[in-house]
């Protein structure tokens, strides 16, 4: 049986390179450079602990911040307070997430969302 | 935020005529009414950008407010044989069978019982909540119970006996590995006393991979096993292993044998729902939420792959715990559809709480048919039931490592998605994986499904109807044709059309309507393929359940779950499954482009080719400036071309009086290529280097005046609308259908297509 392995993503990230996280924030939805591109798939391949995900509120105009609950029938967790209007603006958050997750730094640069 | 799941419902049949009728089996856990309202859909995406939902409503008698209830989901396959005199034979029994548990442990799961739950009676051969086998009898009150020592291990087949000899007094199991080496060895056998006589309950089926609840011949059904079970044997004797090894290996059992009460050959007529017995008893059974048959046996040694040149190897099923095939609601509406209406994509809207925070409007689809031979348009459009079936409730994006890598992006779940999550009692679909890990290879129409229908994820159903509001917009008649259809009566479903257009993700196709499109393109007709990934994988179709397919996904194909060697032939017919390339008919031969990769980053334009300036294809670029980029708008990514594109391929079978006219060939590092455009790995296959991951629009004739029109392209649907349908996607496509649907021959392709048009080869 074939299956995919979560864990498998390995590239190791800098927390040096905000120079990642700044380009990101300014194009959240890409393209990107090679080096952001290995960022993402790190934190996309494993969803960095249990995955965040956007509950749509109204049909490609507001979502809701969620996260998987890492079973199968156990309920989506929602973060009603979260609330996007933009995709772009959803991807940034998460990624503020997912990097103080992988580096267990947190993110304090001018102006935290994308242009 | 609208409620979309608070009452969910299916139509059966899914697919009806004019004249006849339709039933609505619905529930609500939550709602004591509802208000009814039948309508024909004319765009089912909800997105502001787009059209919106758009909906045509006839009038029906169903119109109007219907009382709910909640009807319960029971998934869960196994074999139920009702009670019968040989069944309640009293004193000694023994049982045997070869095992292989796919998820052992946690809960107990019932491999052979005649047990009723309700009151504790009868005999259980079971693995606990441990992995460890275990057989129970009980009677008055009272259990006798023995344990094998070991946790069984899974994936692992094993042969497992129990007896009960009440001489000695004592009930006896065994386990044995039949690969009990480098440590997979969980072989051992446990015996403890029990009572010297027993009564056995009456009125009690005997059921395979679970247990009875209650009495009767069709009771409710617990512990539920996962796993594949091969040759049960029942005797009304206490018999050693080795006594019992050699009954379960024999293929053929001496009927004659006095004590040898059942045993099943489960690879006789896979292609049912019946299980038969090979006894003189003839304990025939019948199962229940369809497991997978033309399963690898315990004996199977890969000496074939197909379950029809040795049967005897595939004497296993494969029950799931989840399985859910036919939710057994009673109907709530009927309605007779009148013999007035159009064929179309229809939907029964339940709306309930309208006015609160959380009002309630859920749909319930089903398809009227132009009927067969009765043509009310010189169009059809053809749903595209199967491809609907095979992602009926995908859980893909909940439950899949890869699906916000390949989707590029953040998951965005809708209010059905977030239902399913907790809800995987409606069944999943055919990219998914049972709770035991093993792929979905059965999807039937019997349950509610949540993305086929308004409002759902816009994926195949809801990006067709993009097609079906732009017909409505540029006032083109149209009948609708299902798939089931053209898999029934063939090239008969297509023949009475001018012009045949298939939607956004015609991916599945059984040989019966592979073969359709073939014969109806060879027989003069016209096809416009407005789609990506299509004719792509080989099903079947089941040969007397409507509205039931079978996939098994085999090891090449862009797979979310891939066969278990020598899984992968269809249990329905018999064939082999996979992909259609595999078979001898890739999809570029029939259509002239074929799958060969995906983008889900953004979508991207054409940029069209020397070709384009053919004379010959004139008519379909008139009013269109070739050296503009050709659809850089839509609804998905911003582009024509995007998600599943598809390339000609002249090695493939893109046919040599094709036209090339336009190409997407720079999809950027999003473009993947699909695994079996890779014969062997190197870096530098992704869309940024490599112009074989590309979108291509292509034209040819076929014969008798036949032509075919391909874009390619998933997301070309979705760019029909952009700036009030007035672009240059609507419009190329609309110059081809013009084109199509006038029944002059196309000229000046070689002489060998007029040869053929002449009938003179």
């Amino acid at each position: 049986m074939l299956v995919n392995d979560p864990e498998a993503a390995h590239w190791p990230v800098d927390p040096a390179r905000l120079d990642l996280v700044e380009e990101f924030r300014r194009k959240p939805r890409g393209p990107h450079s090679d080096e952001l591109q290995k960022l993402l798939h790190r934190m996309r391949w494993s969803g960095v602990g249990r995955r965040h995900v956007l509950v749509t509120l109204e049909p490609n105009r507001r979502w809701m911040l969620g996260r998987m609950p890492g079973r199968r029938g156990a309920p989506v967790e929602t973060y009603p307070n979260r609330v996007f209007t933009s995709l772009a603006e959803a991807e940034w958050a998460v990624f503020v997430l997912r990097w103080e997750a992988l580096t267990g730094r947190k993110l304090e640069i001018a102006g935290n969302t994308p242009e | 935020m609208t409620d979309t799941t608070a009452v969910l419902g299916y139509a059966w049949p899914l697919v009806v005529s004019p004249g006849e009728e339709v039933a609505f089996h619905l529930s609500s856990a939550t709602l004591d009414g509802a208000e009814a309202t039948l309508l024909r859909v004319r765009c089912a995406d909800p997105d502001p950008d787009g059209p919106g939902l758009r909906f045509h409503q006839p009038g029906s008698p169903v119109d109007g407010p219907v009382a709910l209830r909640h009807q319960p989901l029971r998934p869960g396959s196994c074999a139920i044989i009702p009670d019968a005199p040989a069944l309640r034979r009293p004193g000694a029994l023994s049982l045997a069978a070869f095992v292989f548990p796919t998820a052992p442990g946690g809960t107990a799961q019932t491999l052979l019982a005649r047990w009723r739950d309700d009151t504790a009676q009868g005999w259980r051969l079971a693995l606990d909540s441990e992995a460890r086998l275990e057989f129970t009898i009980g009677a008055g009150g009272r259990l006798w119970r023995v344990t094998a020592p070991r946790a069984v291990m899974e994936r692992e087949w094993i042969f497992v006996t129990a007896s009960y000899d009440p001489a000695s007094g004592r009930i006896t199991v065994s386990q044995a590995s039949l690969d009990p080496q480098a440590g997979r060895d969980t072989g051992g056998s446990a015996s403890a006393e029990a009572p010297a006589a027993i009564a056995w309950p009456a009125d009690t089926a005997l059921v395979i991979a679970a247990h009875a609840l209650g009495s009767g011949a069709a009771p409710r059904t617990g512990g539920h096993f996962d796993g594949k079970i091969d040759r049960p044997r029942l005797l009304s004797a206490a018999r050693d292993e080795a006594a019992l090894r050699a009954l379960a290996e024999s293929l053929a059992p001496p009927p004659a044998e006095p004590d040898l009460v059942a045993a099943w050959d489960f690879s006789r007529d896979m292609a049912t729902d019946i299980v038969r017995d090979l006894s003189a008893n003839r304990l025939d059974g019948r199962l229940r939420q369809m497991p997978m048959r033309a399963a690898t046996g315990a004996n199977w040694d890969g000496r074939t792959t197909q379950s029809t040149e040795a049967p005897e190897l595939y004497g296993a099923i494969h029950f799931h715990s989840d399985d859910m095939h036919d939710a057994g609601w009673s109907p709530d509406l009927r309605l007779a559809i009148p013999e007035g209406w159009r064929s179309g994509f229809y939907a029964l809207r339940l709306r309930a709480r309208q006015g609160s925070d959380d009002p309630v409007e859920s749909f319930v689809a089903f398809f009227v048919r132009a009927p067969l031979g009765k043509p009310r348009s010189q169009l059809a459009f053809v749903a595209s039931t199967a491809t609907f079936l095979a992602y009926a409730n995908s859980a893909l994006r909940l439950d899949q490592v890869h699906a916000e890598a390949m989707l590029e992006g953040l998951i965005t779940l809708s209010r059905d998605d977030v239902y399913l999550q907790e809800h995987r009692e409606l069944g999943l679909s055919t990219y998914d994986t049972h709770s035991d890990g093993s792929g979905w290879c059965y999807s039937t129409a019997k349950r509610p499904i949540l993305n086929m229908r308004p409002r759902g994820a816009t994926f195949n159903y809801g990006n067709d109807t993009h097609i079906l509001d732009w017909l409505e917009q540029i006032g083109q008649d149209h009948d609708i044709v299902t798939d089931d259809d053209i898999h029934r009566h063939g090239a008969q479903a297509l023949a009475p059309y001018r012009c045949v257009i298939t939607g956004s993700h015609p991916e599945y196709f059984s040989r019966s309507m592979i073969e359709a499109f073939d014969a109806y393109q060879r027989g003069g007709g016209r096809h416009i393929y407005l789609g990506g990934n299509g004719f792509y994988w080989r099903i079947g179709w089941h040969p007397t359940e409507p509205h039931s397919m079978e996939i098994r996904r085999g090891m090449i194909g862009l797979r979310t779950w891939e066969g278990e060697p020598g899984e992968n032939a269809l249990s329905f017919t018999g064939e082999p499954s996979g992909l259609w390339r595999a078979s001898g008919r890739p999809p570029q031969r029939l259509v002239g482009v074929g799958f060969d990769a995906q983008v889900f980053t953004r979508s991207y334009p054409y940029a069209w080719r020397e070709p384009a300036r053919d004379p010959r294809i004139a008519w379909a670029v008139e009013g269109i400036d070739l050296d503009a980029p050709l659809g850089d708008f839509g609804l998905r990514g911003g582009g024509a071309a995007g998600l599943e594109v598809d390339r000609v391929e002249p090695t493939l079978g893109s046919p040599p009086h094709l036209l090339w006219l336009a190409t997407a060939d720079r999809l950027d590092y999003g473009g993947v290529p699909t695994l079996e455009e890779l014969r062997t790995l190197h870096r530098g296959t992704m869309g940024d280097q490599n112009a074989r991951v590309r979108a291509d629009i292509a034209f040819f004739p076929t014969a008798r005046g036949g032509a075919v029109f391909s874009t390619g392209s998933i997301a070309w649907a979705c760019a029909l609308s952009h700036n009030g349908y007035d672009n240059s996607v609507s419009r190329l496509t609309g110059n081809v259908l013009r084109r199509f649907l006038d029944p002059s021959p196309f000229e000046g392709f070689d002489s060998q297509s007029r040869s053929r048009s002449d009938g003179s080869i």
